[in-house]
């Protein structure tokens, strides 16, 4: 039988998918000495594990190249979906809100604004879902500055702490979405390989109640 | 100024020898399974009026048609799908034609899909329509001839089923509105268990919100039915299960039992769709490769309202999968290289004619002014046999005079 691959965001999520496979007795030494390995085994190797960028994690999945993917609601929405969001892992969690500078109504006034964003989609679908036309300029640094310099009237971004905001003088206008990891599937995979991945899937599910029991 | 003049545009492609070939045999294979059970081939024009495929009614939306205008200022597309002009045709020009009608085509459609994703923007689809007649019989008739297709090119396929009304009558049972619908079927579609929860939470519990819920998972072998049918009190509901589980056994008696799935929870294009939904899978690729079903509301945008089913496949995923499978066809070389000493041209060309309708053998005329540049030739593209075309005689096989 073929492995289950899944594909994992690099960073944080990735360290805490592995630390949910771990607490599913899931052997993830591989993992942890990965090397310049790319493709890793995990557990008693019916599952490899792949390390990718956000968005790759998902053209991997849509391609059918991984039968599964762990990725931020966040890149889910800026990227679009062809495959099965099936579980939310819980970890990871923050949110899309809209921000701009303190005391200032983002909403007053007649004139068109402007908003800047490292996720224009995100931006645009938020605002037309208002039924509000928008300008939306793409930045891809800290996003914080474009207001400060007057380039926009507000911002749309990941928000954890709120901290960055308020050293730059700016606060949470409206919350956008939540966010946080979520398991995707391969549509045809999903079909074709259904014992396994709901196997796999309820596991992970058990293991992320547990842990919020303990 | 920057010339694009050697490059295709994005989501096109060159198709050349053996992935060609494979192209072409794929599709034969097709064409003769429809062409076996009295299908007839439709070609329909490349470009139409935006308003056969205004998108409430055909399902497509209009940000992935290509469209360009006519003299007249008045809106075209390249042609986005085939199944809604031979709607129009069989609406219009047929009206009197003796039913059911049964059509195959097999031609590219175009959709722009977002750029540097890797889908294609030119696909080639084959695939059937059975028009004006609706009921069981036809749905069986439209499943086994997609088994039977798909068999042809992709032997170990996974075929399953679904059925649009399913949905609906669930729906119809919530207090809910035309957007949050349209919430919840795509959550479905997408199977986003968390976020339909977080929908249903919102609703007073009644069973159709607890089948509701379930619906995502509803999909698997027949045991689905067993659960679908614990899960409902709607008699519509309960009419739709009890078809589509006779529908599964029939198919099943048809030698497909191992092949067939059933997936409750197959809501794309749900105003599109009216009643059997149904797809087929391959290991070798990442999303169906066949889709179809009934849509008996299509025809009555044309003005002649009739029950219809079909299915498409995508022949580029079909050509891929074979392709991975190592079931690439065979690309014909040449069986003789004719060599034609000089003046006798002419009849070195009538000598491989004949050559092909006697024997029928491939034959490629060397464009050589020697036999020794014809040996190399020859030798090159891997042709194992040189005839030469002399003044006295034609020695074959290119034994030395």
């Amino acid at each position: 039988m073929k492995p289950l691959r899944i594909a994992l965001t690099k960073g944080r999520l990735e360290k805490d998918t592995i630390d949910l496979f771990e607490k599913m007795g899931m052997d993830c030494n591989a993992v942890h000495n990965k090397g310049r390995q790319l493709i890793l085994p995990v557990g008693d190797g019916s599952i490899e594990v792949v390390l990718a960028k956000a968005a790759d994690v998902i053209t991997y999945v849509e391609h059918g190249v991984c039968d599964l993917g762990v990725v931020g609601k966040d890149t889910i929405m800026e990227n679009g979906s062809r495959f099965y969001e099936v579980l939310d892992l819980g970890f990871g969690r923050c949110r899309f809100a809209l921000a701009g500078p303190k005391g200032k109504d983002f909403y007053e006034g007649f004139s068109e604004k402007t908003v800047a964003s490292k996720y224009p989609n995100v931006t645009r679908a938020f605002f037309e879902s208002k039924a509000m036309d928008v300008r939306v300029i793409k930045i891809e640094g800290s996003v914080e500055l474009a207001p400060l310099l007057g380039l926009s009237d507000a911002i749309v971004d990941i928000v954890e702490t709120g901290s960055t905001l308020r050293e730059n003088g700016l606060e949470v206008k409206e919350t956008v979405a939540d966010i946080s990891a979520r398991l995707i599937v391969n549509t045809a995979s999903m079909k074709l390989r259904k014992q396994e991945i709901e196997d796999l899937s309820v596991r992970m599910e058990d293991a992320i109640r547990e842990d919020l029991k303990a | 100024m920057k010339l694009y003049n050697k490059i295709t545009p994005e989501g096109t492609r060159d198709l050349l020898f053996e992935e060609c070939a494979t192209r072409r045999m794929a599709e034969s294979r097709l064409c003769s399974v429809f062409v076996s059970h009295g299908y007839q081939e439709a070609v329909t024009p490349g470009i139409e009026f935006y308003d056969v495929f205004e998108p409430y009614h055909s399902g497509i939306p209009q940000e992935i048609m290509y469209k360009m205008s006519d003299q007249k200022g008045r809106l075209m597309v390249l042609r986005p799908d085939t199944t809604t002009p031979i709607a129009r045709l069989a609406a219009t020009r047929l009206q009197n034609m003796q039913r059911p009608m049964r059509f195959y085509y097999k031609q590219p459609i175009y959709r722009s899909n977002p750029g540097l994703t890797g889908r294609s923007n030119e696909t080639v689809e084959s695939g059937v329509e059975l028009l004006g007649v609706g009921g069981k019989r036809a749905d069986v008739e439209a499943i086994a001839l997609a088994a039977q297709a798909m068999e042809s090119c992709l032997p170990g396929f996974r075929m399953e089923i679904g059925h649009a009304g399913f949905f609906r009558a669930l729906a119809s049972e919530l207090p809910i509105s035309e957007e949050e619908r349209e919430e919840i079927r795509s959550t479905i579609e997408s199977k986003n268990y968390a976020a339909l929860n977080t929908i249903l939470e919102k609703l007073p519990d009644s069973p159709a919100v607890r089948a509701m819920g379930r619906l995502p998972r509803l999909f698997g072998g027949q045991e689905v039915f067993e659960e679908a049918f614990s899960l409902c009190s709607n008699p519509e509901a309960i009419e739709t299960l009890r078809y589509l589980k006779e529908l599964y056994e029939s198919l099943s008696g048809l030698g497909l039992g191992s092949r067939m799935m059933v997936d409750l929870g197959l809501v794309q294009r749900n105003d599109y769709y009216t009643g059997v939904v149904f797809s087929a899978y391959v290991e070798e690729w990442g999303d169906a490769v066949l889709l179809g079903g009934r849509y008996d509301n299509l025809l009555a945008r044309f003005d002649a309202p009739m029950p219809a089913v079909g299915f498409s496949v995508n022949m580029d995923a079909v050509t891929q999968a074979m392709l991975r499978r190592g079931n690439a066809a065979p690309v014909q070389k040449p069986d003789v290289l004719v060599y034609s000493e000089e003046g006798m041209e002419l009849a070195g060309i009538q000598y491989a004619a004949r050559l092909t309708a006697e024997e029928g053998l491939i034959c490629e005329n060397a464009l050589c002014d020697s036999l020794e540049e014809a040996r190399v030739l020859a030798e090159k593209k891997g042709i194992a046999r040189i005839d030469i075309v002399g003044e006295k005689e034609i020695v074959k096989g290119g034994e030395r005079q």
